[in-house]
Parts: C-alpha cells; structure tokens; sequence
C-alpha cells in the first residue's frame, strides 16, 4: 500500500536525482530494458493494445475451431472435451483478455491527453497493472502447454463443477488464479484512471466539459473498482475449498453452489457494461468529429452512462431467472433490466441526433461507429426480449443467447474499439490506414459477423442449446449451424485483412500531419506521435469541445501559450516521472506465487522447487521486495526544458547528469 | 480515391449480395435457417405453459420490430440525406454547432418508457402463470420428481409406489399423462443440470441443495425432445432426454406394465442360445444414432417398443441375464425382481420398452445397444460407465455382447 | 523537509483540480473497493448462518465474548492512537508522531495476538476447523481476512516509522538502506516473539504451570525478544536530519484511512459474526 502512495507525479523536490548506489535507474529510451521499465501512459497503452490484439487473434482462433466443429452435425474435428476447453477459453480470452484491455489501452493512451494531462496521477502502479495483467494472461493460458489442460469449466465457472470433486486437476486453478491477477490488474488501473480523471485535469476542464470517452472511462473504472471485489471473493472462496477443503460451494457440508453465481453475477453484469461503455465514449466521439457538430445532448448522454453503471448493479439475477428464484424476485430484477433500456435507448437517440443535420464524412471510423450503432441497436433489442422472464425462460442457456450477447459485444465493443483504433491511429502513429483497404475490411468484418451470428436467433428459438459439442442431423439446426460457420470464415478474413492492413500501415502507412479528421477534442492539439512529455504547456480549457473552440480563437490561445510557456519554464521546467522496473518486479513476484498456488502440485514429491509453498513463498518475497524497493525509490522525477521547436534531449542529459 | 468510392458503391450492393449467396447456400439445404419447427423449437408449442412463454416471446418481439424499423429509418434517412457526397463538401464550412433539444430527449424517454410497460404487462402475468399450477389446476395435478446426473435423468413417480421398493423410477424418458397439469420436482445429486423441453416448458435448473420445481402440460399425447441446458461437464451436449405423453388410458396401462417387476422369459427345456455372431459394424464418429421413424411418428415407434419383439431367444437371454450379474453390470443398475439393485446409474427394469438409450442419445435397438455395450466412452466421453469398464476390468467377448443385448432388449 | 513547517495546507492541494491529494482520493476510491470485498464476505457468513446444517456447531458454544470485547476496545483505542499520530505530523512533531505510531503498532499487535489465541482455541478445544463445518469455513474465511488487514496495516506501520528515520539523500547510502531493512526485522521479530511469548504464557498458566517453569521453558523466545526490543531502541537513536516532515502527512493521512477503515469493518464483523449470535 505504501507504494502505491508513493508513486505521485507531483513530486515535491525539484533537483536532479543522484547517482543511486542502492536503485535502479533505467534510462533507456529503445529496446526491451525501455519497454519494462516504462512509466510513460501511452507506451503503458501501446502494449496493452499489442496483448489485447496477440489474444484476440488467439481467441479467434478458438471461436474459428469452435464453428468448424459445429459446421455438420455430429463433427469430429474437436472432442468433446477439446470443445469445452475452447468455448471455455474463448469466453474467457475475449472478455478479460481481448476487450477489456484493448479499452485500457485506450484509456491510457486517450484519456490523459484529453483532459490536458502529462501522465496518469501514478504511473508506476499504471505499469504494475499493465505487468499484472500480462501474468494473468499467461497463468490462465499455461494449461495449453500442461498434462492438465486448458480450462473447461465455461467462462462463468458455476461451481460445484469447478470444485476439486468434478474437476479434480489443475486447470480450474489456473483460471482461478489467473482471474485473480487479472482482477488485482483491472482495480489497480481503476484507481489509478480515477484520480486522474478527477485530479489531473487542465484548468477549465469543468467535469461537464469532460469528453464522452473520458466521461465513460471514468464510469467504467467505477464500475470495475465496485464490482472486481466479488468476482475476488467468489474465487477466493472456490480457491479455499480446492486448496484447503473448505465447504463454501461443498454441497455435502451445506454449500450453496447458488452463492457463486450471486456473487458472480453481481461482478458479470457491470461487468457486462464495463466492456460496453468504453465502447459508447469512443463511438461519442467519432460520430462528431465525422458529423462536424457537437455530440447531441452531451450532459443526457453522460447522465445515461452514469445511469447505465448505476442501475447495472441491480440487475445481475436476469442471469439467473431458471434458477427458481420464486416470481418476486424475478419480476423484480425483470422490471429493472426493462429499466436500464431507457437510458441505453437515450444513447442511440442522441448519436442520430447528432448524425441529424451534419455533413457525414464517412471515413473507416465512421463506417465502424455507424455498424456500431445498427449492431448494438440490435443486440439491445434482443436483451429486451431477454428480459421478459418467461420468454428468457426458453432462451436462457441457447444459442438466441449466443446471438444476443456477440451482437453487443462484436457488434457493439469490438465495432466501436476497430473504429478506435481507425480514428486515433494517425495520432498515435503518424499514418493513415488507406481508405480503401479500411472500408473494405468494414464490409467483410460487417457482412461475416452478420451471417455468423443472424442465424444463430433462429437456432436458440429452435431449441439449440448453448456449450455443446455435438447435435443430431434431425432438429432442424443443420443449415442454420452450416450457414453461421461460412459466415465465421469470412468475418476472419474480414479480421486478417483488418490487422495485415493495420501492421502495414503501421510500417509504410501514409504520413499524415496533425489533426486529420479536424477533430473536437483535445488530444488533437498534438503533434503526432504525441512527444513523452503530451503537452508543452498545460492547454487552458475554455469550452466542451475544447480543441474546436481553439481553432476558432486561435489568437486567444497562442497568447494563452506563450505565457504558460514563460511559467512553466519558471517552474523549472516539464517534470517527468523516472523508469522504474520495480513494478515489473512485483508483477514478476505475484506470476510466481500464482504459479506455486496453482500449478505445482501438493505433494512435495518433485522436490524442493516443485514444493506448493515454497514456490508461493519465493513469489510473495519477489512482490513484496519489488514493492518494497518500489516504496524507497521515491517519486523524484528529472525536468525537461524545452527549446523554440521543442527539442528537448539536451536538456534532458544534461538535467540527468 | 476512385477506387475506394467504387467500393462504397459496390459495398451497398455487396450486403444484397451476401444475403442472396446465403440464400443460394440455403437451396441445398432440407431446412432453411428461419424455419423454426424442430423437435426443439420453441415455436411451434404443445402446452399451455411453453405457448405462454411464447406469447410474451411475440410482444417483446413486436414492440422491439416496431422500434427498430422507426429508429433504423431515422438512423437510414439521417445516414443517407446528411452524406457529405464530395470531399469539397466534408471540408465545407461546418454545420450548425447544436448541442442538442431537451423537449426531444424528454419525449423520447417517455415513448421508450411507454414501450416498456406495454412489455412488462403481459411478461408478469406470464411470471406467476408460468411458475406454479394454476389453484383450479391444483386438484388434477400428476406430481413427478426429476434428478439430474452426470449425464441422464431419473424420474420418479412418487404417486406410484410400489411395495418393497419405493416409488417408480425410470430413467431418460419420461412418460406422462397429456392433458393433465404435471409439477416436476427438480432435483441434482451432482453439478448443475438444467431441464428442458423446448415444446412444453421453458428451463429449471436442476440446483444442488435447492427444491426447485416447474409445471408443465402436453395438449395432446405426443413425443417431446428435451436436452440438459446448463453445461455439466464432458458429456453436456449428449445429455439429452425424452418426455412422452400419452392419453389417461395409455398412461394407466404404462402405469401398470412399469409397477409390475422385471419380464421374465424361460427358455424351454433344450433350447439352446443362438447368438447371430453377425459382427458388429463399425460405426463413424459423427453417425446420428437414431432413425428416421423417431422423425416420421415417433409415438407410434414408441408403442411399437413396449411390446416383446418377436424370434427372442430365450436362452440366450438367460445367458445375458446371468452375464448382467457377473460383469457387474447389477451393481449399478436396478432390474426390479432379477436381483439387480443398483442405484448409481440408470433403472433398467423396463429398459426394453424405452425408445432411446445413452440419454436419449441413440436409438434402442439391438445394434445401438451393442454399440453402447462395447464401448460407452467413444458414445458418450467421460461417462461413468466407461470409467466402470476400467476400473473393474470388465471384458465382453462378442458373445457375452449379444447376450446382454437380447436380455436388455426383452425387459418390455 | 521540515524547515516548512506550518505552511502547508493539508486540507488543499493545489496541483490537483479538486485540491484533494492523490494520495487520499487513491486510499478513499481503494476502500470503496474493499467495502465491496467485505460486503461479500459477510454476505457469505450471513447466508450461510441462515441455512445451517441439522448437525452445525452452535456459535455461542464456541465464541468467546469477552476476550473478543476487549480485543475490538483494544482495535478502537488504535484507531485514537492513529488519529494522534496524523495530527502530530501534519503539525510537523515528528517525535509525537513515532510514539503514536508504535503505540498503534503495539495496539494492533494485541488485537492480532487475540485473534492467534482466538484460532487456536477454537481449533483445538473449541474443535472448529475451517473445514469440519459451515460456520468454521465462513468464520475463519472472513476473520482471517480482517486479520490479514490488521497486519498488513500494522505492517505499513512499520515501514512508516522506519522511514521517518530515513537520511536525506538516502539513494545514495547503501549502508542505511541495510539499516533500514535491520530495523524492520527487527520490529516484526519483537512483534512475533511477543505474541507467542505471551500466548506461551497463558498457555502455561492455564495447563497449572508456574511462571518460573514458563521462563525456564522459553528462555531463548525471551532472549531473542529482549534482543529485539534493545535493537529497536539502539536503532531509534537520533542520528542527524531526516527526509521526513510534514510534507509527508499526507502518506500518514493516507495510511490513518486505511486503518480507521479496518477497524471500521472490525466493528461491522463483531455486530454481524458476534453480537448477532447473542440476540
């Protein structure tokens, strides 16, 4: 705790750090030694961005294999419990590994440039969460390359068939663990992307001038920091009884195996909006800066996100409505899942108000956020239906389930992250993916994930069940499955042609200035790629879309510049954080002790490295010396100065002797 | 730049044209993916229960269509009208900085809130319909108690007890009388299972230490589909069941025929046991194991089942009904009245007379049977009698496979 | 750093928008989150008291209430112990500030011991273990995870009042960095000793043993606290300026709402796990 107290960009002292005989100071600006040490918010960013793709891919790839087996009826290309692992793995890539941190990468890359801020209030907790995250990745994939096997007890984990009765190995463990890591990863960002929000904003940047997507990051990372504590519980609570044989979820000692979906639920719902309204925030900013107008009705779009967070923490049983919760309770959060409809329904009214009577240029981040809106339109509606209980009552657990949520989440999340990553590339790299080969991936990516998944509503209303291997020629569900597996196939061809086009752009791209799309918000002020340092001078907010307002007084704000300038050169110049590798080396300290936790086995037999304590003693004693020198290195930070055209590396040498 | 505007264009012709290469993929096809009357389906309804479901299924369905094409046509018309048609244009100068139009937002709202109640009206009758018999149903209602297991069902009449070994209890298909309320009891020994049959009622988990129940009624005797809905581990996709309903005299003469104990056949003095050593073909992993009359009219293949297929054998199902003892296979199994007392798997006392085997996975007959016999696991991955085969180091010669297929087959 | 003393003002921080520290909004926003763990928690232990097995163990056979009364005053007074300590150093008495702060330390320890002492007798006469009942999984569940809060805090602590002892310019001092960890050591071992010198000592009381028999048995448990004790004393010996003041009240502030809260939630287990059995 301590550490984390300590890691303040406001660091008080201003002199330059002495040669330290007991730390670290890595100065490293290129190469693997710069990467993990980095405290800098946009390459924190770009690598979650970087992991967040390497598993999507992975998880495509699982959803790839899942459909080839479901291609005729009776396949054979996966085995039963093959195709449990893969369903269970894809579940669990794509949301804690895919989605959520391809929003943190934009989260860190985005939010602190627009509210005017040089980096996130700690960045060095920003770089252990990153580092925890990736541990999580690699704890919950080990099972690939074990005896024991990859996960297979579906992404939600119900006990008891995740207890050591019915999942006697190892594997269980390692989504458990890994789970945990991802989820001590997730609350540290949360905190971190909190104050920041509300602490490191420019002057005039009132909270109702906040951009949607900053507004959004913020609701989420409440969301995440009030709902991750029970998802931890109910994995704490399974953890204790397949290691010390507590009876939490053991229904011979009097365990409720109901408990763990309660407690899962009431993290899986926001949870649900956590990977949502990253999505509504970015689609809230490219639908203006492509429409030319102001978002319409900013402070009702940003109520309605508050309100969605609000009420999705009392709506988590509409999960559970065949549990046999008695007509009270389900009418009850029925009525509260109609509810939450309204202030989604109040989102799309106002992204069309805004599209109404602008000039729609329509670039790839518009044609993404457009599909975005259509998409989510439709798997919106069929949550409503889900939400009539005694309808859900056939859907729950079918593939009209299966349609509703990828509607939401490909259609919805990973439309609006694509046309993300389209509308800020030239900012963070200089360079234009062609416009060509972007829409084209549109329309493949548009029309595959349609014939994919349009086809599944019918097969749930048919009576398909989810998470089964296997199904008969005779019920109907064989042109309907064939048709979802071609349709699979090209949304990966639409997906390859997406990345294969990002990676070349990347490298050879079209160089483009600053501000290409003439954009709204405040990060567009920048230079691109942004330099370390984000802002020469900290910008002064005078209005909502706060950069549009500057090229409309740009007078006004040249003079606003030049004295901030003068002051901050005053102030002895732009204070910046060191590197620092301890946070990796916490990071470092947790992966080993889940790794004793989860994948050595008990019995001391293998000898001492193979001993269950020992390895988790030495992971423990890893993280806290991490912490502990993490703590003792203090916050001090070097000054950069810089000159006319912004050079700063003399300087920069020179402050560090 | 003309190439991606030629793509713009040909793009709003390539979304018409992927539907129609769907529907070319479709022509080959016996069904087209938006019919919806499987053996599953939960459209095509057979009780009051599952049509109720499916009433509230239609509003919530109407008023969201009504909804999406009034949006989606204002979301088209905004799309299209407000196109910037030229580069010249996107750069022109900018249109109105509007931030937005409180009176709109506020009607918006309450249209949408209006919506809502016309969904919630209809969705809580439908909650207290569907949870419970109705109190005037009360009196005629036929009590049955299900138990999920890893993976199958067992079904128990408590109504039907019978004297020396409790209630009647049969495994995987369950026989009940149409047009009669029947309140199932919903129970687990194991994991979470779920019970449903799409035709008749939606799903109730099977929830460990949780009483948990559902009503349901078939208008008319018929045979239903029914399948686990949670996931339950390996063997989750092939747990599947079967629910038959038959008119009240049917019902009672199934009644009766189950209560009584286990058929015996006594082979008449000389008679000697005639395998037909015919080898079992090999069957391919993805051959669905049921047959088309299953499809055709399957209530008449089901009664056809119950009664004693003609030609048996009758020493050779005494060999059998010996070998269910010695291979163990009793210690698992109930035959009621042959000595066969087992409880962790499957009642076999009428085994004979039921449709289905392995879960409602393949059909009864001598060959799916063998099938099953010889090796459980490659049928049903994971099942706890393959696990049995090891552990007690069972080995069946072609004969002693024959033999327990003839003795299985006649226990009508 | 303490040559500013009296000017800074610890209710606004002028580099944030808010003029609250980071700091604080961090430890406020991180125990929000922790309201969620604990509310978990208890939930589990309050439904689970709700469906009880036909055989469970009856709670008020086993707890003890007034050894755990006297452990939560004891909780309590730390928490007054803690408030002493921010308002010292925020005023820029750092002497004041490391008494309070070891009397809290010492507070806390006492609180940590009891619940040793709680966990063992339940475990062996009381015969609750965490896996042969209901009450057992839930009670040790969600007490030892207070438990482990307790010390956690009383941990950081220690490591607050070792760095108040920190040199200016201590990067470049390999020799006090070693100190520093000594002196740690230190601490904890005097801390740990204690608490099973003590336990010991009950336990020989209780079995009818004397107290002598208890000094002759445990002669190197005494040796090594003593040791540790002279050590901690030897090691707090003024040695020159140190690069702690009142700049740093906010990382006492921060810790203080870490440690009120936990004593906070103590308050909330014993009305929910304890005083509820007594109804």
């Amino acid at each position: 705790m301590e550490a984390i107290l300590k890691s303040d960009l406001h660091a008080k002292d201003t002199h330059a750090p002495a040669k330290s005989a007991i730390f670290w100071r890595p100065t490293a600006q290129t190469g693997l030694i710069s990467w993990l040490t980095t405290v800098d918010h946009k390459k924190i960013g770009f690598l979650y961005g970087v992991f967040a793709l390497f598993f999507f891919l992975v998880g495509g790839v699982e959803a790839l294999l899942i459909r080839l087996q479901l291609m005729y009826p009776n396949g054979t290309v996966l085995t039963a419990q093959q195709y449990n692992t893969m369903f269970t793995m894809h579940g669990t890539t794509m949301i804690f590994l895919a989605i959520m941190p391809l929003s943190a990468a934009f989260f860190n890359f985005i939010m602190p440039l627009q509210i005017g801020a040089r980096d996130v209030a700690f960045p060095r907790l920003n770089a252990f969460s990153l580092w925890t995250f990736v541990a999580g990745a690699i704890v919950i994939n080990l099972g690939w390359f074990m005896h024991d096997g990859a996960p297979d007890g579906g992404w939600v984990g119900y006990a008891p068939l995740t207890s050591k009765t019915f999942a006697p190995d190892h594997s269980i463990d390692m989504w458990v663990m890994g789970l945990q890591l991802l989820g001590v990863a997730s609350i540290a960002a949360s905190l971190n992307f909190i104050v920041t929000i509300i602490n490191l904003r420019a002057p005039g940047m009132t909270m109702m001038r906040l951009p949607v997507f900053t507004w959004m990051t913020l609701i989420t990372a409440f969301l995440i920091v009030l709902s991750f504590p029970f998802i931890t519980i109910a994995l704490v609570e399974l953890m204790m009884d397949r290691l010390f044989g507590t009876s939490f979820f053991e229904v011979s000692n009097g365990g409720m195996p109901i408990l763990w979906q309660h407690l899962f639920w009431v993290f899986g719902h926001p949870e649900v909006y956590i990977l949502i309204l990253p999505a509504m925030g970015i689609v809230s900013e490219i639908l203006p800066t492509f429409s030319r107008k102001p978002l319409f009705g900013y402070p009702i779009v940003v109520f309605s996100g508050a309100s969605i967070g609000f009420l999705g923490f009392s709506v988590w049983s509409h999960h559970m409505f065949t549990t046999g919760m008695g007509t009270m309770a389900t009418a009850a959060f029925s009525l509260a899942t109609m509810a939450i409809a309204v202030p989604t329904g109040v989102k799309i009214f106002n992204w069309i108000g805004t599209l109404w009577d602008g000039r729609l240029s329509m670039r790839t981040p518009m044609m993404f956020a457009l599909g975005f809106v259509w998409m989510f339109m439709i798997g919106g509606f069929s949550g409503v239906m889900h939400s009539a209980a005694p309808a859900d009552a056939q859907q729950q657990d079918s593939y009209f389930v299966i349609a509703h949520f990828h509607y939401v989440l490909i259609g919805g999340s990973l439309f609006a992250l694509l046309a993300g990553i389209h509308y800020w590339f030239p900012l963070m790299f200089g360079r234009k993916v062609s416009e060509f080969w972007g829409k084209l991936s549109f329309w493949v990516i548009f029309a595959g994930f349609n014939i994919t998944f349009f086809p599944m509503h019918f097969l749930g209303l048919n009576g398909m069940p989810r998470r089964t291997f296997t199904y008969d020629a005779n019920l109907g569900w064989n042109a309907a499955n064939y048709i979802a597996t071609i349709g699979a196939l090209i949304l990966g061809v639409g997906i390859f042609i997406y990345f294969a086009v990002m990676v070349y752009t990347f490298l050879k791209g079209e160089k483009v200035g600053k501000d290409v799309w003439d954009a709204r918000t405040l990060e567009w002020s920048l230079p691109n790629p942004p330099p370390e340092y984000n802002y020469r001078v900290i910008p002064t907010v005078h209005a909502r879309d706060a950069y549009w307002y500057n090229k409309q007084h740009k007078e006004e704000i040249a003079r606003e510049e030049a004295e901030g300038a003068k002051a901050e050169a005053a102030h002895g110049g732009i204070h910046m954080p060191h590197q620092s590798i301890y946070p990796f080396v916490a990071s470092l300290g947790l992966f080993i002790a889940s790794i004793g936790i989860a994948v050595i086995d008990h019995d001391p037999s293998p000898g001492f490295w193979g001993n269950k304590i020992v390895v988790s003693m030495i992971g423990g004693v890893v993280m806290l010396a991490g912490i502990y020198f993490w703590a003792l290195e203090g916050n001090e930070g070097y000054h950069l100065h810089l000159d006319d055209e912004g050079n700063a590396s003399a300087d920069k040498k020179a402050a560090k002797h | 730049m003309r190439l991606s505007s030629l793509l713009t264009s040909t793009a709003r012709w390539g979304r018409a044209g992927f539907a129609l290469g769907a529907l070319a993929l479709l022509s080959g096809c016996d069904y087209n993916f938006w019919r919806m009357d499987g053996h599953q389906s939960t459209i095509t309804v057979a009780g009051p229960v599952a049509r109720s479901q499916l009433e509230v299924f239609y509003v919530t369905c109407w008023v969201t269509l009504v909804i999406f094409i009034l949006v989606g046509g204002v979301l088209a018309y905004a799309t299209l009208k407000f196109r910037a048609k030229t580069e010249a244009e996107e750069k022109a100068i900018p249109p109105e900085q509007g931030h937005g139009n409180p009176l709109i937002e506020l009607g918006l709202i309450g249209a949408s809130v209006l919506a809502l109640v016309i969904i919630a009206i209809p969705t809580l009758k439908g909650i207290w319909y569907t949870y419970d018999v109705p109190e005037d149903r009360k009196a005629d209602t036929y009590e049955i108690t299900a138990t999920g297991y890893q993976w199958w069902f067992k079904f128990e009449y408590p109504s039907e007890q019978i004297a020396g070994s409790g209630a009647l209890t049969t495994g995987n298909e369950l026989v009940i009388p149409a047009g009669r309320p029947v309140r199932i009891n919903i129970r687990t020994v194991d994991v979470i299972h779920s019970f449903w049959v799409p035709k008749l009622a939606g799903k109730v988990d099977m929830m460990p230490n949780r009483a948990n129940f559902l009503w349901l009624q078939a208008d008319e005797p018929g045979y239903f589909w029914g399948q686990c809905a949670e996931y339950c581990g390996d063997s989750h996709a092939v747990m599947r069941f079967r629910v038959i309903a038959l008119a009240p005299k049917d019902f009672a003469d199934w009644v009766a025929q189950q209560t009584s104990p286990a058929r015996n056949v006594t082979p008449k003095p000389g008679e000697t046991a005639k395998a037909q050593f015919a080898s079992l073909r090999t069957f391919k992993q993805n051959e669905t194991g049921i047959t088309d009359k299953y499809d055709v009219a399957p209530l008449e293949a089901w009664k056809a089942k119950q009664f004693p297929e003609k030609g048996e054998n009758a020493a050779l199902i005494a060999q059998g009904k010996a070998l269910f003892v010695s291979k163990t296979c009793a210690s698992c199994h109930e035959v009621r009245g042959h000595g066969a007392a087992g409880i962790s798997g499957p009642n076999l006392t009428h085994i004979g007379a039921r449709s289905t085997i392995a879960a409602g996975l393949i059909e009864n007959n001598s060959e799916q049977l063998q099938r099953w016999i010889r090796d459980p696991g490659s049928v049903k991955p994971g099942n706890k009698m393959a696990k049995a085969y090891i552990d007690n180091n069972i080995k069946l010669t072609n004969e002693d496979e024959v033999a327990l297929v003839a003795y299985l087959q006649s226990l009508k | 750093m303490s040559s500013h003393a009296g000017t800074i003002d610890h209710h606004h921080d002028p580099s944030t928008s808010t003029g609250i520290p980071n700091k604080k909004l961090l430890m406020w926003t991180f125990l929000a989150s922790d309201c969620m763990f604990f509310g978990a928690l208890i939930s589990t232990h309050l439904i689970y008291r709700l469906h009880p097995m036909p055989d469970a163990p009856s709670p008020k056979n086993i707890f003890s209430l007034e050894l755990t009364s006297f452990s939560t005053f004891i909780l309590l007074m730390s928490s007054l112990m803690m408030a002493l300590a921010v308002t010292a150093i925020q005023k820029g008495n750092l002497k004041s500030m490391r008494w309070s702060i070891l009397t809290t330390i010492f507070f806390g320890s006492i609180f940590l011991g009891c619940q040793v002492y709680e966990f063992q007798e339940f475990v062996e006469i009381k015969k609750m273990t965490i896996t042969n009942s209901m009450l057992g999984t839930t009670f040790y569940t969600l007490t030892g995870t207070h438990g482990t809060h307790v010390a956690i805090g009383v941990l950081w602590l220690i490591l607050m009042y070792v760095r108040s002892f920190q040199p200016p310019e201590a990067g470049r001092n390999a020799a006090w960095f070693i100190r520093h960890a000594v002196h740690i050591t230190v601490i904890i071992g005097a801390i740990l000793l204690a608490i099973f010198a003590t336990l010991a000592l009950v336990h020989t009381l209780h079995t009818g043993g004397s107290i002598g028999a208890f000094f002759g048995g445990h002669f190197a448990m005494l040796a090594g606290l003593l040791a540790c004790i002279a050590a901690g004393i030897y090691l707090a010996r003024p040695t020159g300026p140190v690069n702690f003041g009142e700049a740093n009240a906010i990382d006492v502030e921060s810790m203080g709402l870490y440690w009120h809260f936990v004593d906070i939630v103590w308050i909330v287990i014993f009305t929910a796990v304890y005083l509820l059995e007594y109804l």
